[in-house]
This record gives C-alpha cells, sequence and structure tokens, in this order.
C-alpha cells in the first residue's frame, strides 16, 4: 500500500498583501502514510492547508490527487476529493447543533433534506471515532475537546481520504491525545493519509511516518522518522538558531519576603454551577514564578480569571501589592488589579487577548498601562516596533491589523505587550502554547529575565511539564481545584508530579 | 359578537399579510448574514410595480406576480454585492434604496397622470380571512424551512459566520442568493398585498414609502423568528389598521397613536433581551459584515 502518491503539489506560490506565504513549496502525501509538516510560526503551514483545502487559490503551482490535476476554489471541491482539515480552532457553528454542522458538507442531501436524516447516521458513525454525543446538542455547549471530536466525527461522514490536522491536538489534553493517535493510525492503515501540522518535534516522531519542514514559506525536505533525530528535524527548522533550543532549567532565582500576590481560601464558581477552585491558598512572592502544573479543567482556569477579577469569587480574598502593603481586590474589576502593574496573558490568547480587526500599535494602546486619555501615537509607534523587533514578529507594518498575522505572531505581539507592561505581576495560562520551540524558550527567558532582575513576580499555569520545569521557583500541583503540594522547583520530582496531577 | 367587531378584527387582514409578509421575507434575508436596509426602497417599488402590472392586466394577482419579480431582481442583486463584494452593507443596502424610490416614481406617476383606475383584490370578510390563512402557511414553512432544512442551516450558517459555513461545505454565494430570492420574494408579494388589498387608492408618489421599514422593526421585535413575527406583526397591523378607531374611542392623539406600534416594538425587544430568548432571538453573528475570504494570511 505505501508508496502510491495521493497528493502531489508543484511549485506553490501564494502572495497576500505584504507577504510571500508560499514561495515554490512541493510536497508528496502517500497512501497510508502519517505524513508530519513542521515548521516555526509564519512558516506558511497554514496557508499550505488552505489552500489544499480550497480556503485560498494559491496564485500559481500545481496539485495532483492520485494523479489527476486539480484546482479548487472553495472547500466544497475539496470535500469532493475526500480531503478534509480540523483546525486549532474549531470551525464550527456555535448556534447550530452537531448535525446542521455536519450536514451542510454532505452532498447526499439535498437542500431541503430534513435535518433529522443525518441524526441516525451520526450516532452510528460517532461510535467509530469514540465519541458519545446527542447530535441535537447545539455546538456552544460542547468543550473544546468535543468540538474537536465532532470536526473529527465529521470528516470521517465526509468520507475522508485526506484528514488533515491544523494544530488540532496541541490544545488537547494528553489523554485525548494518545485517542487521536490511536485513530490516526487506523484510519492510515486502512487507507487514508493524514498530513499533521504540529510545532512539537517529539509529537512528529513518535506518530508520523515522514516529516517534512517549511520554512518562511519555503519548503527544506522530508525525513523518515525512523532515521531522523530530534536534532535533524530541529536544524531543518530553524537552521542555526536551533542551537538555541533548551529544555534545562533556567537560573532558579532567590524570592524576597515581599508577598506581591496573595490568595486567601478562595472559591470560585465553575461555568456549570459547581465550585471549579475549593479553598485555595497560595502566595507569590517578588523575584519568584510560581508554577501550577494540572491536566487541564482542574480549576486552573476559573483561579486566573478570579484573580485577573474576570470571574467572580464566592468565597475568600485575593491581595496584591500596592504602595508597601497588600491590597484587597476581592470582586474589585479587571481595571483594578491590572492598574496595580499586572500584566496578563490569558487562555484563548486570539479571543480574549487582542483585538483581531485592529492593528498591533491599537492593540498596544487599548490598555492604560500604555497610553491614558489622548493616545500619544508616535510614543506606541516606538514602542510597537521595539517589541516587533525584540520578539521577531513577522509583520508587514505595525499599523498591520492583527488577524493578518500568523497565530504564532499573534501571540507574540500579546506575548510582547504583556510583558512590557507587568510591572509588579504577571500572571500567564500558557503563555507559549502556540508558539514555535525558539520563540518558546525566549519568551521564557524573558519572562526569567524579568524575575531576576525587575523582582517580577510570576504566577505561571502551564498544561506543559517542561515549561513548569524549566521556568518555575516554586511548583504548586493542582488538581480537582485544589492546590495538592507545592514544591520547591529544585527539590521537585516530574514523576512525583505527575503522579499528583492525575491522582 | 356582532358583525362589525368581527370586521373590525378580521378586517385588519390584508395590512397583516402585507406587514407578515414582508417582514418574514426581512427576516429570513438577514438570517443570511446581509443587512438589509434596502428593504424600504424595494417595498416601494413593489407596489408601483403592482399598481402598474395590475391595471394593465386586469387583475390584481398579475399585480403581485408582477411585484414579485422585481423584488426577486432586486434580492439576487443585493445579495450578490454584498457577499462578492468587500463593500459595506450599509452602502449597498441605502443606495438601492434611494434607487427604488426613484424606480417607483418612474414606473408608476406616469401611468398615474394618463389612468385613473385600480385593480384591487375584492374587499370583503372572506378575502380578509384568506389572507390570513395564506400568509400564517407561508411563515410556517419558512419557519419549517429556516429550522429543519439543509437549507434553513446553511442559510443560518452563513448569517453566523460566511468563512466557517464556507469550511463546513456551504457555497455561500449561492446560500445567499437563495435567501435573497426567497426573502425578497415574500417582500414584493407583501408590498403588492399592501397596496392592491390594504390601501387601494389612486396610486401618488412615495406610496408605500416607510412601510418598508415598519415591517424591518415587526422583524426585529420578534428576533426575526417566523412563528413569533405573526404576534408582532399582529400587534402592527391591529394597531395601524385601528388607528382612528383608538383615536375615537381613546380620545388619544393622531401622533400618540401613531407612536405606539414603535414603543410596542420597543418594548419587545426589552422583553427578550433580558429573558432566555435572548439566545434564541440574538441577531445573525455575521450580519451586515463583509465577507471577503481571502483576508487571512501566512
Amino acid at each position: 500500500m505505501q508508496g502510491e502518491v495521493t497528493v502531489l503539489v508543484k511549485d506553490l506560490v501564494k502572495r497576500f498583501p505584504g507577504v510571500l506565504a508560499l514561495d515554490h513549496v512541493r510536497f508528496e502525501l502517500r497512501k497510508g502514510e502519517i505524513h508530519a509538516l513542521l515548521g516555526e510560526n509564519g512558516a506558511g503551514k497554514t496557508t499550505f492547508v488552505k489552500i489544499l483545502y480550497g480556503v485560498y487559490v494559491p496564485d500559481s503551482g500545481e496539485i495532483y490527487i492520485n494523479g489527476k490535476r486539480v484546482i479548487f476554489t472553495s472547500p466544497i471541491d475539496a470535500i469532493r476529493h475526500g480531503i478534509s482539515l480540523v483546525s486549532q480552532i474549531p470551525q464550527l457553528i456555535g448556534s447550530l447543533t452537531i448535525s446542521e454542522n455536519i450536514i451542510l458538507g454532505l452532498e447526499k442531501f439535498g437542500m431541503m433534506a430534513s435535518i433529522r436524516k443525518v441524526e441516525n447516521y451520526i450516532r452510528e458513525e460517532s461510535e467509530e471515532v469514540g465519541i458519545k454525543v446527542d447530535p441535537n446538542t447545539e455546538v456552544w455547549k460542547l468543550s473544546y475537546t468535543q468540538k474537536q471530536l465532532v470536526e473529527l466525527l465529521r470528516a470521517v461522514m465526509l468520507g475522508a481520504k485526506v484528514l488533515m490536522l491544523d494544530e488540532a491536538i496541541t490544545f488537547l489534553p494528553i489523554r485525548e491525545k494518545r485517542k487521536f493517535y490511536k485513530f490516526m493510525r487506523k484510519f492510515a492503515s486502512q487507507g487514508g493519509s493524514v498530513i499533521l501540522i504540529t510545532h512539537k518535534i517529539p509529537e512528529a516522531l513518535e506518530v508520523a511516518d515522514r516529516i517534512s519542514v517549511l520554512r518562511r514559506g519555503r519548503y527544506v525536505g522530508t525525513v523518515e522518522t525512523r532515521t531522523a533525530s530530534i536534532d535533524d528535524v530541529r536544524k531543518m527548522m530553524f537552521g542555526e538558531r536551533s542551537a538555541q533550543i533548551t529544555y534545562e532549567r533556567l537560573p532558579t532565582s532567590t524570592p524576597d519576603e515581599k508577598v506581591v500576590l496573595d490568595v486567601k481560601d478562595l472559591w470560585v464558581m465553575g461555568d456549570y454551577g459547581a465550585f471549579s477552585v475549593k479553598g485555595v491558598k497560595l502566595q507569590v512572592r517578588a523575584g519568584e514564578v510560581l508554577g501550577i502544573a494540572g491536566v487541564a479543567g482542574n480549576g486552573q482556569l476559573e483561579l486566573v480569571q478570579a484573580i485577573m477579577g474576570l470571574r467572580k469569587v464566592s468565597k475568600g480574598r485575593i491581595a496584591i501589592l500596592a504602595n508597601g502593603d497588600l491590597k484587597d481586590v476581592t470582586n474589585k474589576g479587571t481595571g483594578k488589579v491590572r492598574s496595580l502593574g499586572t500584566g496578563y496573558i490569558p487562555d484563548e490568547p486570539l479571543k480574549f487577548g487582542v483585538s483581531m480587526e485592529n492593528n498591533i500599535e491599537e492593540n498596544l494602546a487599548m490598555l492604560p498601562a500604555i497610553a491614558k486619555g489622548i493616545i500619544k501615537w508616535r510614543q506606541v509607534r516606538g514602542l510597537a516596533n521595539r517589541l516587533i523587533n525584540e520578539f521577531k514578529v513577522v509583520t508587514p507594518s505595525s499599523k498591520t491589523p492583527v488577524k493578518l498575522l500568523s497565530g504564532g505572531n499573534i501571540m507574540k505581539v500579546l506575548v510582547a505587550r504583556e510583558l512590557s507592561i507587568a510591572k509588579k505581576l504577571l500572571v500567564a495560562y500558557n503563555p507559549t502554547r502556540a508558539l514555535d520551540e525558539v520563540t518558546a524558550v525566549m519568551v521564557r527567558k524573558i519572562i526569567k529575565e524579568k524575575v531576576l532582575k525587575e523582582r517580577l513576580a510570576v504566577l505561571l499555569v502551564s498544561e506543559d511539564l517542561d515549561e513548569i520545569f524549566q521556568v518555575s521557583d516554586t511548583i504548586a500541583v493542582m488538581n480537582s481545584g485544589r492546590i495538592v503540594k507545592t514544591f520547591p522547583a529544585e527539590k521537585a520530582e516530574r514523576e512525583q508530579v505527575e503522579k499528583l496531577m492525575v491522582m | 359578537m356582532d358583525a362589525g367587531l368581527i370586521a373590525i378584527i378580521l378586517g385588519v387582514g390584508p395590512a397583516f399579510a402585507a406587514y407578515y409578509l414582508t417582514a418574514i421575507g426581512h427576516g429570513l434575508f438577514e438570517k443570511s448574514g446581509i443587512l438589509n436596509l434596502a428593504i424600504d426602497g424595494v417595498f416601494t417599488v413593489g407596489v408601483a410595480v403592482a399598481y402598474v402590472a395590475a391595471l394593465f392586466a386586469g387583475t390584481a394577482v398579475a399585480g403581485s406576480v408582477a411585484a414579485l419579480v422585481v423584488a426577486v431582481a432586486f434580492g439576487l442583486l443585493i445579495a450578490y454585492l454584498a457577499t462578492k463584494l468587500p463593500i459595506s452593507h450599509g452602502a449597498i443596502g441605502l443606495s438601492i434604496m434611494f434607487v427604488g424610490y426613484g424606480l417607483a416614481a418612474l414606473i408608476a406617476v406616469p401611468i398615474r397622470s394618463q389612468i385613473n383606475a385600480v385593480v384591487s383584490y375584492p374587499m370583503n370578510v372572506g378575502v380578509d380571512v384568506a389572507f390570513i390563512i395564506f400568509s400564517i402557511v407561508i411563515g410556517v414553512l419558512v419557519h419549517y424551512m429556516l429550522s429543519r432544512t439543509k437549507l434553513g442551516a446553511a442559510i443560518r450558517a452563513a448569517g453566523e459566520n460566511p468563512h466557517a459555513a464556507s469550511s463546513l461545505g456551504v457555497n455561500v454565494l449561492r446560500v445567499r442568493l437563495i435567501a435573497g430570492m426567497l426573502g425578497y420574494a415574500l417582500i414584493g408579494l407583501g408590498a403588492s398585498f399592501y397596496f392592491l388589498a390594504y390601501t387601494p387608492a389612486p396610486y401618488s408618489e412615495g406610496m408605500g414609502m416607510g412601510q418598508g421599514w415598519i415591517a424591518f422593526a415587526i422583524s426585529l421585535s420578534a428576533g426575526r423568528h417566523p412563528i413569533l413575527t405573526i404576534l408582532s406583526a399582529l400587534v402592527f397591523a391591529e394597531l395601524l389598521y385601528n388607528k382612528f378607531v383608538l383615536q375615537g374611542y381613546l380620545g388619544l392623539s393622531v401622533h400618540i397613536t401613531k407612536m405606539i406600534p414603535y414603543l410596542a416594538a420597543l418594548v419587545a425587544m426589552v422583553i427578550f433581551m433580558v429573558t432566555p430568548l435572548k439566545r434564541k432571538l440574538a441577531p445573525p453573528r455575521a450580519l451586515g459584515k463583509i465577507y471577503f475570504k481571502e483576508e487571512r494570511t501566512v
């Protein structure tokens, strides 16, 4: 079965205003293989799969499916050829039910077909993918993981022969990831092919048969995972910059006595009417990174939102250092918390961290810590350009709407902004999740440097244990809404932390 | 109940049919994500076309058919422009509205100056009831289509998020053209009923102007829901149809009676915004947003 070429791409070129996104890219996908597509942020991976899915029309180049040349002008063309795409952000429509979302792509149902007809069909097929859902549920009620599973179900029901996963499993909890891996393997063994976009090299090496790398819109090469090492792939992705990647612990900082964030007996309600945070007590001191490790969904999100004044505190107290004293900010609102010198990197950064329609300068100026009342645009532009250079944001200019940047570059804008305004405290939720390795390590180093030199206090919540171990001075493990244990990072053992996370 | 009262209640039939059909046509079109500011202009054209066509064919039905056809042409044009080109829906809608006002005068005024006659639907209680039943049947069909069929799901998907809809397999342009066609067919029909059944009077320039906006408000105050619109259309139609009765019985000033329907619309909107109906009746998320699929990069 191996060897037959399903998708062949030659000399693909795509230009966007001010950017050459793909520069004569070639690519080959064989039948029955899982093919990982790697590249740093803004390398053109997403553009590439969007062209294969008919979302964008290429400027030039050729695409062959099973040896026949095709031209796609809309996703429905791609679907007809058995190509399906699952993105990082679910492309489902929230106000529609699962059945309605799925029926839209099923051509065997005519325009006047009743939606009820698809329901039984969905019930049968969902066993295949391993999800239990009522097809009548409106999609907004589903969790992120469920939405991604529905996307997968949809791809299967569309009769996909080529499944493209664009960072689709990056945000999933580890157990669900394993399920996806298994599913992908089965799909491939039945004659399907998978294009897996990821920025995690170990994941690619573990799951894929071959790896192709894009760099700044150019095709770098393809390797077999059997023979490739992590360093080979890193060199392909980053060139000489791959030397900057490290997972060694960054220098430990000795915290001051001064407490910057003090949380006492905190109780916070989750979205479904039950307590998600159950009596959390924690302190972050100046010059300290407190890393909170935990499996997603154990109350970390609600804790962070409560601290930032974005979610109501039912009981307990949150205090932040102001003029030498701890000031009570419980239920005082985000404005108050931020005015005390707090930076915040939220979960779902594209939704809650930036305004997509506005440009980089405007995204800086909207924070009172950067511009008050009358905006001095010259000053804002200076800051914007400084941050663009420092974080190597790939953008035509500081006046480019952020929606035109790649996901990783939007994240860089956000992280750069929040680090520049965090005077005393930084609250971060998965700050490097969407970033490539080089940038992620750079962000962690910048955070740590601010902690060491400017005595910043950092509350870092991350689902990535590598990150927790690399940056934290103190590690707390959160499980079922409680902090179950706190260690000095130097004494923490990975195995023990992992055990406490899933206990 | 005495016959007079029944006549007053049922007499609202033509007015109800005119406003209701126009309102659900408007709601259906907007569900696909296109801000429909052209409604009043096209309604005015519909009135003019209905008048002229009925006059020349000698039958009111011909007037309705002609108004429907002309309105559909407008609907297709608006849907095409707003989906295919990155131009503001507001600009398209308002331009077409003014084109409509002008076109209406161009079509009907010269005829009016030569022929002083009107062909209309017969006026009696039976016909009134027929109008009510006909329009409610259409409303139920529209509701079924929107909530239970693939086409309905596609229209709603295009209105919520056309980018996502497209990646789910919807041909956004085609779906919006269908919505434009169906929606404006109802608007054209409503306009013809307004003139040929509700207010058959010698044509005068600008006839029907402003009625499109009333239908707009009726649709909005029912959250574009075809079944709820029955209620809001009935309230509006009764208040407008019986405005002289209100003046007579209650001794209210004409200005106040004219205001009442809009106050009712405001109250209705407040009611559904503070209740759980809010999510059900929320406007389409992409309403009025420019759909340009090549815009995201890298």
